[in-house]
């Protein structure tokens, strides 16, 4: 059989309006970390003639990020896309993901960025891995091809660690594994006006109300404020040697070196 | 040294706005793909294949895997299959970075490939614009001559009809990509004596006997593009390569420059936003007498002057390819603008080098190659002069 990939992917928000997030095709992104895993996925496609979907879940908005995911070579686009789902934290969302990828089932690997760049909690992977039961290998920088499954590297504390995973698996993929190709021009005319991103509803996954969007979400966020860091400059003066004590003191004194 | 480029540059994207009603989702993506190519692949090498007025067939050959050398030819000639409005976002994202370049694709895309599709048979169609829409090859428009240039009509070059095909003459010069191009429209007489009915349309291949390629020129700007002359001496082409009917020429031209003016005025879109992209960077790091440029009210003014023509200039450009989308008369709109856009670039570009001081006028800045690659906008495809003409005639004979 010709192995199904799924790469999970997301709309991260690349801007507020006024402090608010605001979710308009101008104002998204396909997340920079799902791209590594896109690419990824279309040469494991390419090797082993397999079927790539790529999954989302978000507002209707979110199409122009599945649009391009379809014109860099994906197969299939499929968004969970329901009011019902919106509000969801990491929990809520993998456990929508779990449940759409249950209906996109047989599948064989199940492919994640290692974070998305807007709430950056690197959680959705392995949540969803775990909801379904999967084997997971997280912050995958190499994967090979092998009879049944594959062969992956990532690296921990300076040592690299291989693992042999049999289908069917989940991966959460770092920037290093893939360089993601550029879009070619025909494959968004393609997209655009002769595919389709297909929606999943939120009674159509099958799940429970109360264990997505906002009413299966644990937790909240109550603000979101910017950090603005302030720099200061002080001229030291005096001869090299002078000025050298005076720079050890002054890092001393606040515990930047001891 | 320069300035260390800062990230949020996103107040100042086209695609904000009234724009967002004007563009689909579909414009935004091609922006976006186009935009991200040329930022990787391009912004690194811009300022070095101006320097060095080099083509750089590296990046080229990609653009032409990702279809810039067909964005209008429909999927079944081996095109994009896209408008012209994602055709003149395309120029104004690629000229963002490289006005040399933005040129090389409108070029090949607006007055090579259109009028072979325009007013090609599907024979020709097969022939020449299958290989130019997948860039294995690149076209070029052979209008001007040493005493001929905005008076088209006063073309002396002659193809000759004989036995079986045509004997060309001609001296073109400032041809576009000349230095690289395989497929060109010549402009010739093939009734010499039959006025402005007398110019006919040949395409001659690089490769036929006769067929030179002269010096390249050395330009003020866009100097990554190969412009230079071509020679054609006692050049035999078959009855095939004549492009529409006999005498059809100046239509031709005429048509196909209604729609390299659309492209010409991306560029200067494109030249313009990069130029003011720059000037609000520097504005916002130079500091004089105590505060950052910005807080210079003569400053603000600058700016405020160069975004509002960029934005017009980009809402009269998207206007005159919408018109051309729905198949509606544009010639005027064509028109207005490329007079609009070109000189608001060259003002644009202006300011900017003066927000930036001595530095603006150093090669270590960006800005003086906008400068510098805005100017000729003003005069290639038609100088402003002769768009005020044109402009001029649609509306009184209009009203």
């Amino acid at each position: 059989m010709k192995p199904h990939i799924v790469v999970c992917i997301k709309a991260v928000v690349v801007k507020t309006v006024r402090g608010r997030i605001v979710r308009t095709p101008d104002l998204l992104r396909l997340n920079p970390f799902d791209l590594p895993a896109i690419e990824a996925a279309l040469q494991l496609k390419a090797q082993c003639e397999g079927t790539l979907t790529v999954l989302s879940m978000g507002p209707p908005s979110s199409r122009i990020v599945m649009a391009e995911a379809l014109a860099m070579g994906a197969d299939r686009a499929v968004l969970a896309c329901d009011r019902r789902l919106a509000g969801a934290d990491t929990l809520a969302t993998s456990t929508a993901l779990a449940a759409a990828l249950q209906k996109l089932a047989p599948y064989q690997l199940v492919l994640f960025g290692i974070r998305s760049s807007d709430s950056d909690t690197g959680q959705v992977g392995p949540q969803t891995a775990a909801a379904l039961d999967l084997p997971l290998v997280s912050g995958v920088h190499r994967i090979e091809l092998r009879p049944g499954g594959l062969r992956v590297e990532r690296t921990m504390d300076h040592w690299v660690e291989t693992f042999e995973v049999e289908f069917p698996a989940a991966l959460t993929i770092r920037p290093e594994a893939a360089r993601p190709r550029h879009i070619p021009l025909g494959g968004l005319s393609e997209a655009f006006d002769q595919r389709e991103v297909e929606l999943f509803t939120a009674a159509e996954l099958g799940v429970s109300l109360n264990r997505v969007g906002e009413a299966g979400s644990p937790t909240r966020v109550i603000s979101i404020k910017p950090i603005t860091h302030e720099r200061r400059c002080r001229l030291l003066a005096g001869e090299a040697a002078e000025v050298a004590d005076q720079l050890m003191e002054q890092l001393l004194a606040e515990g930047l070196v001891d | 040294m320069p300035l260390k480029k800062a990230k949020d540059l996103s107040s100042l994207l086209p695609d904000t706005g009234l724009m967002d009603r004007l563009l689909t989702d579909k414009h935004r993506a091609v922006r976006r793909s186009v935009r991200a190519f040329c930022e990787s692949e391009l912004r690194p090498i811009a300022a070095e294949i101006d320097e060095e007025a080099r083509f750089p067939w590296e990046v080229v050959e990609k653009m032409a895997a990702l279809g810039y050398f067909g964005i209008q030819v429909p999927a079944s000639l081996g095109g994009a299959g896209l408008d012209s409005v994602s055709y003149a976002i395309t120029i104004e994202e690629i000229s963002r970075v490289c006005g040399a370049l933005g040129l090389c694709v409108a070029v090949h895309n607006s007055v090579a490939v259109h009028p072979l599709m325009a007013f090609g048979s599907e024979a020709q169609k097969q022939r020449w614009v299958r290989p130019m829409a997948r860039g294995e090859k690149i076209g070029a428009f052979c209008l001007t001559e040493p005493n001929a240039g905005s008076d088209a009509a006063a073309v002396s070059a002659t193809a000759i009809p004989g036995e079986g095909g045509f004997t060309i003459n001609a001296n073109k010069v400032f041809v576009t990509n000349g230095g690289v191009a395989d497929v060109c429209l010549i402009f010739a007489r093939t009734a010499p004596s039959a006025g402005r009915k007398g110019i006919s349309v040949l395409v001659a291949e690089r490769g036929t006997p006769g067929f030179v390629v002269g010096e390249l020129e050395n330009l003020c700007g866009m100097r990554a593009n190969p412009v230079g002359s071509i020679r054609l001496n006692d050049c035999r082409v078959p009855l095939d390569n004549l492009l529409g009917r006999e005498g059809g020429g100046l239509t031709i031209g005429l048509a196909a420059l209604d729609v390299g003016r659309v492209g010409v005025a991306a560029q200067a879109v494109g030249i313009a936003q990069a130029a003011l992209e720059e000037a609000v960077q520097y504005a916002k790091q130079r500091r004089t007498f105590g505060v950052a440029l910005q807080g210079h009210q003569a400053i603000q003014m600058m700016i405020a002057e160069m975004a509002t023509r960029v934005e017009a200039a980009r809402l009269l450009v998207y206007r005159a390819a919408e018109l051309k989308d729905r198949r509606m008369e544009f010639t005027k709109e064509s028109a207005m603008c490329k007079l609009f856009a070109s000189e608001a670039a060259c003002r644009v570009t202006d300011a900017a080098v003066q927000i930036h001081g001595g530095y603006g006028y150093s090669k270590a800045y960006a800005v003086e190659r906008y400068y510098r690659d805005a100017r000729v906008t003003r005069i290639y495809e038609g100088t402003s002069e002769i768009h005020k003409m044109v402009i001029a005639r649609e509306v009184l004979q209009g009203t």
